[in-house]
């Protein structure tokens, strides 16, 4: 089975309805998930919305929201360095 | 009475005709979705609806659409479900006066009857989840609080974050968040990624309708929703200390989740229908990784449909909206009257106001938009005299077709800055603002010719009474 929004090969299926009615399936490369018994724009790579897919490169890419902050220098490199930065 | 817990508040609004049990069997996909679209069109008394039988979830049931209406919001403030809009935000307002009331530690929360830890955690087993709008990039949670404390202030109950925030649910213990720079759980969060470690967290799912309420008000950083339960409540907030992560979480929900955001780790998420009837996505946002998860026999998944407004998320923001903006304006110019700012979150925001001396309204425009929410919202603020009702549309138009000359009265604010999801936002943050002043200009501005209004006539009151009567009288 491949992510029908990247392509993927890397899916998990994450859950099989007691009784076996459907299934859900998680991308763990670009985190779509879906329920096999969505229709086919949500669960066939041919058939998915070529607006909504995405690349590998588009993953990468993408703005990171919050930004990861720098790290704060331990404290005693506070008190040494602070006299650098004047 | 206050309600302690979702469903006694489902009680409530079933004895009031405000629910609506849906017995016959539905699918995950599209039903749910479609069903809670459907009743965000029908009007002010939509119900709430309760889903008994979803395909493939043999215990769970759905509830959406609870704050879905202003009948329902009236309920949830415990107010006769006719009450007209304004009065709402009026009583909101008048409960937040007694704000803070300090919650009461109540023992054996009805979430510890099921517990499952570490890699036993199941998010797909224990939530009937299903997809919202047809691009969302997967199965999300938008109506639980999210609680966390400040990293460097841990001991401070007012700094203490209760929020909604989306969740995409990412794998069996897995979600992403979004937490938006100008909100709180943010600052925790940068807080602890500085320090390299991780940000304990506690999700509660499915909770009185207050707490709902609370989770969605824009407040000051160091003041504890808590506390402004309690106020709206009249009546202390009940809460239980998580038991993995000793944070404090509303002592009624259904489905308590606890672990951590991972620090300093940024995944793809995404796309998700926003409330600004658009969809958002294509960011790498921050993880959860859930340890634990204690939940209530036969949890009630509560879920909330958003997408073209209106939908339940305006009638829950709304109020919740207005007030801290109307309690911050007034803090320094109490000749404030009313806030309408219940428009997308309050992108556009109307405000009523005395005049204490000519150019005020302007002064109290520009105020709107450096409020802490003004930050991020108040794209578009149109000031009105104080004899203006900002709830009355069709009277705020009147304002604006006779009382606002182009010339004078834009008062325009390049590069401002604003919540990213504004899709008219470019780069996406940042956008223009304006003020429009809708007001009579008083002295020493004699600008327009504003001096000969007609006002309704004297004994319209009594006549309007005797007509409402009548026509009550003919009508049965
Ligand atoms: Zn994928």
């Amino acid at each position: 089975m491949i992510c029908p929004r990247c392509r993927s090969k890397s899916v998990e299926t994450v859950k099989v309805a007691p009784g076996g009615a459907w299934q859900v399936h998680q991308c763990t490369c670009c985190w779509y998930g879906w329920r096999n018994t969505e229709p086919a724009a949500r669960t066939v790579p041919e058939r998915f919305p070529e607006e909504f897919r995405l690349t590998r490169q588009a993953i990468t890419d993408a703005p990171e929201l919050p930004a990861v902050p720098p790290l704060a220098r331990p404290v005693h490199a506070d008190a040494q360095g602070a006299g650098d930065e004047r | 009475m206050p309600y302690d817990d979702l469903r006694a508040f489902l009680d409530a609004l079933d004895e009031q005709g405000q629910l609506v049990h849906i017995t016959e069997p539905v699918d995950p996909e599209a039903d749910l979705a479609v069903a809670a679209n459907a009743a965000a069109r029908m009007g002010p008394d939509a119900p709430a609806l309760c889903f008994e039988r979803v395909t493939g979830y043999p215990t769970g049931r759905v509830a959406v659409n609870v704050h879905g209406s202003w009948a329902n919001h009236a309920l949830a403030l415990e107010l006769p479900p006719t009450t007209p809009v304004r009065r709402q935000v009026e009583e909101f307002s008048r409960r937040w006066e007694s704000f803070p009331v300090p919650p009461e530690y109540r023992e054996a929360p009805p979430f510890l009857a099921h517990t499952l830890h570490g890699d036993d955690v199941d998010l797909y087993s224990v939530l009937p989840l299903f997809r919202l709008n047809a691009h969302d990039g997967g199965f999300y949670v938008d109506k639980a609080a999210v609680i966390t404390r400040d990293p460097a202030d841990p001991g401070h109950f007012g700094k203490q974050n209760v929020g909604i925030y989306r969740l995409q649910c990412k794998g069996r213990r897995r979600f992403g968040i979004q937490p938006g720079s100008i909100h709180d759980i943010a600052r925790h969060l940068r807080s602890a990624e500085e320090r390299g470690e991780d940000l304990p967290v506690a999700v509660a799912l499915g909770n009185d309708p207050v707490i709902s309420l609370v989770a969605a008000t824009p407040m000051a950083y160091d003041e504890s929703e808590y506390e402004l339960a309690g106020a709206l409540r009249g009546a202390p907030a009940p809460i239980a200390r998580a038991p993995l992560t000793d944070l404090d979480v509303p002592w009624g929900c259904e489905v308590l989740m606890e672990g951590v955001i991972k620090s300093r780790v940024r995944e793809i998420e995404g796309p998700f229908g926003e409330f600004t009837g658009h969809y958002s996505g294509g960011r790498r946002m921050p993880v959860i990784r859930i340890d634990r998860i204690s939940y209530r026999t036969d949890p009630l998944f509560e879920h909330l449909y958003l997408g073209l407004p209106w939908t339940e998320i305006d009638h829950l923001m709304g109020p919740a909206t207005c007030v801290p903006l109307l309690q911050q304006l007034r803090a320094e110019f109490p000749e404030v009257v009313a806030v309408n700012a219940m428009y997308t979150h309050g992108l556009v925001a109307i405000v009523s106001t005395r005049s204490r001396v000519g150019g005020f309204a302007r002064a109290v425009g520009l105020r709107v938009a450096t409020t802490p929410h003004g930050l991020g919202y108040c794209k578009v603020v149109i000031v009105v005299d104080e004899t203006v009702d900002p709830f009355d549309l069709p009277q705020v138009m009147w304002a604006l077709s006779t009382k606002f000359n182009p010339a004078d009265d834009l008062i325009q604010l390049p590069v401002m800055p604003i919540l990213p999801l504004d899709p008219s936002s470019d780069p996406a943050g940042i956008s223009g603002k304006v003020v429009l002043d809708a007001t009579t200009p008083t002295a020493p501005d004699r600008r327009g010719r504003h001096t000969a209004p007609v006002q309704d006539l004297p004994g319209t009151g009594v006549w309007l009474e005797k007509l409402r009567g009548m026509t009550d009288r003919a009508r049965r």
